[in-house]
């Protein structure tokens, strides 16, 4: 009988290892995010864990940054024996992707999918029974034709320790349905007020409608094969999210529906901070996510038993007799715990050492880490192989890195990282320099004189505001009070939202973001030398994305053109008449769908014209005037319309004209001549 | 070694399955546990009888380390070893009868383990294909046994229930319990009250209530609360048992302990069934291990964040009732005291199969 099921229906999962992010930095520097340990067990295990309860047949692990590692767990796991209940496990080697996007572009050009699939991030703790989501799945795609995903979401609230405070994301579910209306990301949790902009056109036909900042979102997605496709026609998808759920419900074209699933009673929450990393660790401990708790062991060599209080220990474990564990611990295999010593609310690797009364509160202690007698750790990560000295403090936030040694009697202050070896970022591909930059061994006023390890700065600008969330980790179980005013704020906010319902309208800054992506996409088609088609599609995806009219893509389009000439010119590798037939003869067709009627090529011209006044006074005309054979050699612009620009006014004002006159010349009398 | 390969296929995909709960119930996990050991017996070579023994207590000691707290599986392998070992030392008695004489004083009492041994590996010459197919038909017949435990349970229901009689039944998660309370109504017209059983059971108290009910059985949900107040009135208390101990106390479902304390204090007669699957040889020495804790979420919402996190939950899912709360066990042979079922369990298990480890 279950054999049948299984046969019945056979379920694919794509397993994104890589989250894409740089939040678990310096950590993620060494060991990819999903083979960090929670609780003593690599995240991966967990995904995988929920895959094979739901019986997933085949599973596909799309590997980027750090794949060799993730492939190398994979190949020593239990998953590849003959016992595993996958049929098939593969890790898919993706390394040029940068975004879940490219990772679905990945999937679909490969030809992986067969039929519906679970998509999944391998980060994801979750007690949830997918074969209810499957069939409400199944259900849905009967009923609804444009049906192309759901997404698991579980109820929570809004500050919930186990819900991402830097991407909480606010979703309007039609009543009764669960349809996705609409999907916007909101700022991180900072007491700033914000607000969601709406547009009415969505909420037409709707009888009644839900708007949800309560849910966690886990990144468990039921999708068809459509899935995969529209990200392939959509270049611009990024993020899984706040691209494709956005891009789909809002595009006109797509028409295609995407619905949730929200949960109440199972669990489900994705690790992408170190927030909900705490608050992850700690719902495990608790027995929030049973039967997803320690002594599960879900690793086959773990021993791991339950004692009242929550508190795990393995086989082999040595605790001194005074030592104090109080409650919620967990203790790996052979690790020593000193007297007078107390453990609260911590996981503690194996093969760890912990001194004498050493004071660990809220914190995670990795394999092999040792701790020195008298020191002080709370709400701090102690990374594998690291070691704090005698009567060290680590303040609330502080994050030891691997193998980083800290001297006896240091205070690390808040919200501190320490790495071992200095950590560069090349271009997004996280990986350690061997570079020579060897001014300092150690940062002594870190770690002490006797340490190991420098200071880790985040990049302020793209991550900067995150930096200090670890710190709020902290914050956020040490006191409530700032946060009880937030969610007073939330609450209010949530009952005007309603009203609020404004349309859109166009801001300058969206415009801005416009042509710099436009631009961007025709440099990046003149580069890779995609096909017209393909680049004309993402110009008009981002058009109708953005809301803006073809002008704008005139502007963008000529804009990236004659930069790319100006390029050519300016480094001397092609002369002005060159470059222009080699990227005009090709590319002006891009204007064929830009370009319609006889105002719209005057346009034309004078952006062209413009964007040639602005290049070097030296050849400025020359490009000018070559651009113009091109368009017209390629019956862009008529005659008429040369003359015409030509007579007006606007062109007399811009310049950049002499060189062109003699060709209008020449282009009257042989227009007379034929006559 | 193929072989050997293939039997350990089978064992680790039946841990994982034991881990993931995706088999579940003391009934179901201890059919399965037979059908698994067949398969091992049928696939796995060995040379001598003490080899063959040595594999399945292995098999059984991974097997209960997977899942401590189902203790199905560890009798079920112990149910087969004695088996085993029955057919092994019928075959080597015939042949050492002749070669030495069967010592009867208390001395070979205390030094049984010199004997059997070298018992043990003479009976390696015996053609192992016998010994194969013998104990393969032994454990089918422990199927058959598992499969019409609740018959024979039910034989005994007209001696057991009188007309109009208040019965109390706190675990509504039994379906021994339910099928014997179904059988009973046949004959006898009586009154269940079954324990509202928050949070864990709720939902299949409701189905218990609704299944009696559709029987014409008289029956109330009470809250737990209430136990005490109507226990004077209660004629007998009918537990569902998980597990069964050598010293007679068994795990049941969270909650009968007090149920059970309440019927001492009322003199009320407690009845537990038990099919015979369920009798472990092991002593309950460390009783909080016997306890399975389960999710938090039941006894507190995970929405509500302004308390998790910051109090201790614990939902514990079993309860130890020790044997002087319970009067008389009902199982598939019979009806037994508590003090007595150290014997049953002798008679069912070998005393070398107590430790697997």
């Amino acid at each position: 009988m279950k054999k049948d099921d299984i046969e019945e229906q056979k379920i694919q999962a794509i397993v994104l290892t890589d989250s894409f992010q740089t939040r678990f930095m310096p950590l993620t520097a060494i060991r990819p995010r999903c083979l960090l340990p929670l609780a003593n067990v690599p995240l991966i295990e967990y995904t995988l864990e929920f895959l094979a309860q739901a019986n997933v047949s085949e599973v596909y692990l799309m590997c980027c940054s750090h794949a060799d590692q993730v492939q190398q767990y994979i190949d020593d796991s239990k998953w590849v024996h003959p016992s595993s209940p996958f049929t098939k496990i593969q890790t898919i080697m993706s390394l040029e992707s940068r975004s879940v996007g490219d990772a679905m572009r990945d999937v679909d050009s490969r030809g992986l999918i067969t039929g519906d699939f679970v998509l999944v991030s391998g980060d994801v703790v979750t007690n949830l029974d997918l074969s209810k989501v499957l069939a409400t799945h199944k259900q849905r795609k009967a009923a609804d034709r444009d049906y192309i995903a759901t997404m698991v979401l579980k109820q929570a609230s809004e500050l919930h320790r186990a819900r991402s405070h830097i991407e909480p994301a606010c979703f309007i579910l039609e009543k009764g349905t669960d349809k996705c209306l609409y999907y916007q990301d909101i700022p991180p949790v900072n007491g700033q007020k914000t607000s969601v902009n709406i547009d009415p056109e969505i909420l037409q036909d709707v009888a009644e409608f839900d708007i949800r900042n309560d849910l966690i979102d886990c990144h468990v997605d039921i999708c068809t094969p459509q899935v995969p496709t529209i990200f392939q026609e959509n270049f611009d998808y990024q993020a899984l999210r706040s691209d494709f759920v956005k891009g789909v419900l809002s595009s006109d074209l797509l028409k295609k529906h995407i619905y949730a699933y929200v949960t109440g009673d199972e669990y489900a929450a994705r690790v992408e901070s170190w927030q909900t990393y705490d608050g992850i660790s700690q719902d495990v401990l608790e027995r929030w996510c049973y039967p997803i708790v320690p002594e599960r062991n879900i690793i086959d060599d773990q021993t791991y038993t339950y004692e009242s209080k929550h508190i795990y220990k393995e086989q082999n474990i040595r605790l001194s007799q005074s030592c104090k564990i109080q409650s919620r611990v967990v203790i790996g295999n052979d690790t020593f715990i000193g007297d007078g010593s107390k453990v609260q609310a911590s996981v503690i690797g194996r093969h760890c050492r912990i001194g004498n009364n050493v004071l660990v509160e809220n914190s995670y202690i990795w394999e092999g880490a040792v701790i020195g007698d008298g020191s002080v750790i709370r709400h701090s990560i102690v990374a594998a192989d690291a070691v704090v000295g005698a009567n060290s403090v680590l303040n609330p936030g502080a994050v030891i890195g691997f193998g980083v040694r800290i001297d006896d009697n240091v205070e690390i202050p808040h919200d501190t990282k320490i790495v071992k070896e200095k950590i560069r970022k090349m271009d997004d591909s996280l990986s350690l320099s061997e570079e020579e930059d060897e001014e300092e061994e150690s940062d002594a006023s870190i770690v002490g004189p006797n340490g190991v390890g420098r200071l880790y700065r985040e990049d302020v600008h793209e991550d900067g505001q995150y930096g200090g969330m670890i710190y709020q980790m902290a914050q956020l179980s040490v006191s409530d009070t700032s946060l009880a005013s937030t969610t007073v704020a939330h609450q209010h906010r949530r009952k005007k939202r309603t009203q609020s319902t404004t349309s859109a309208y166009l801001s300058e800054e969206e415009d801005e973001q416009f042509d710099k992506e436009a631009i961007a996409t025709v440099e990046r088609a003149m580069e890779f030398n995609h096909d017209i088609d393909t680049a004309l599609l993402e110009l008009n995806t981002l058009r109708m994305s953005m809301n803006v009219t073809y002008h704008e893509v005139r502007v963008a389009t000529s804009t990236a053109l004659v930069k790319r000439v100006d390029h050519f010119i300016e480094t001397q590798t092609l002369g002005a008449k060159e470059a222009v037939e080699k990227i005009f003869r090709k590319w002006s067709s891009l204007f064929d769908r830009q370009v319609f009627d006889n105002e719209d090529q005057l346009d034309l011209l004078i952006i062209l014209q413009t964007l040639c006044s602005q290049l070097d006074a030296s050849y400025n005309s020359v490009v000018l005037l070559w651009i113009l054979v091109v368009l017209y050699d390629e019956e862009i612009i008529e005659e008429e319309n040369i003359y015409k620009w030509w007579h007006s006014e606007k062109s007399k004002e811009i310049g950049a004209r002499d060189r062109v006159e003699k060709w209008i010349e020449w282009l009257q009398e042989a227009e007379s001549e034929e006559e | 070694m193929s072989s050997t390969q293939k039997y350990e296929v089978l064992v680790d995909s039946f841990i994982s399955k034991l881990k993931r709960r995706q088999i579940t119930g003391s009934y179901n996990v201890a059919t399965a546990t037979c059908r698994l050991l067949m398969r091992v017996i049928s696939s796995s070579r060995w040379s001598s009888t003490e080899e063959f023994i040595n594999l399945i207590r292995g098999v059984g000691c991974k097997l209960i380390d997977a899942q401590p707290r189902e203790f199905a599986t560890g009798n079920i392998v112990r149910r087969v070893l004695a088996i085993i070992r029955d057919e092994v030392s019928e075959d080597s008695v015939t042949q050492s009868a002749n070669n030495a004489p069967y010592n009867t004083s208390m001395f070979q009492l205390l030094s049984t383990t010199h004997t059997t041994k070298p018992q043990g590996t003479q009976a390696t010459k015996q053609p192992n294909q016998d010994l194969r197919s013998v104990v393969i038909q032994g454990i089918r017949e422990l199927i058959d046994e598992i499969a019409s435990v609740h018959e024979n349970i039910e034989l005994m229901t007209v001696d057991l229930i009188h007309e109009n009689e208040v019965l109390l039944t706190p675990t509504p998660g039994s379906q021994t319990v339910l099928n014997f309370l179904l059988k009973a109504s046949l004959k006898r017209k009586f009154t269940v009250l079954i324990t509202e059983s928050y949070p864990n059971d709720i939902n299949e108290c409701h189905s218990f209530a609704k299944k009696l009910a559709e029987m014409n059985i008289e029956t109330v949900i009470i809250p737990d609360s209430t136990v005490f107040a109507v226990m004077s009135r209660v004629g007998k208390v009918l537990i569902g048992a998980r597990s069964v101990f050598a010293n007679g106390g068994c795990v049941t479902a969270a909650g009968v302990a007090t149920v059970c304390e309440c019927a001492k204090e009322h003199r009320t007669p407690v009845f537990a069934v038990a099919g015979l699957y369920k009798f472990s040889p092991t002593y309950p020495f460390d009783r909080d291990s016997l306890i399975e804790v389960g999710n938090s979420g039941k006894v507190l919402p995970y929405e509500d964040s302004d308390l998790v996190g910051k109090c201790e939950v614990t939902n514990p899912l079993f309860d130890y009732v020790v044997p002087e709360h319970i009067d008389i066990y009902i199982t598939n042979i019979g009806g037994f005291s508590p003090n007595f079922i150290y014997r049953i369990v002798l008679d069912n298990y070998k005393a070398e199969d107590v430790q697997l480890g």
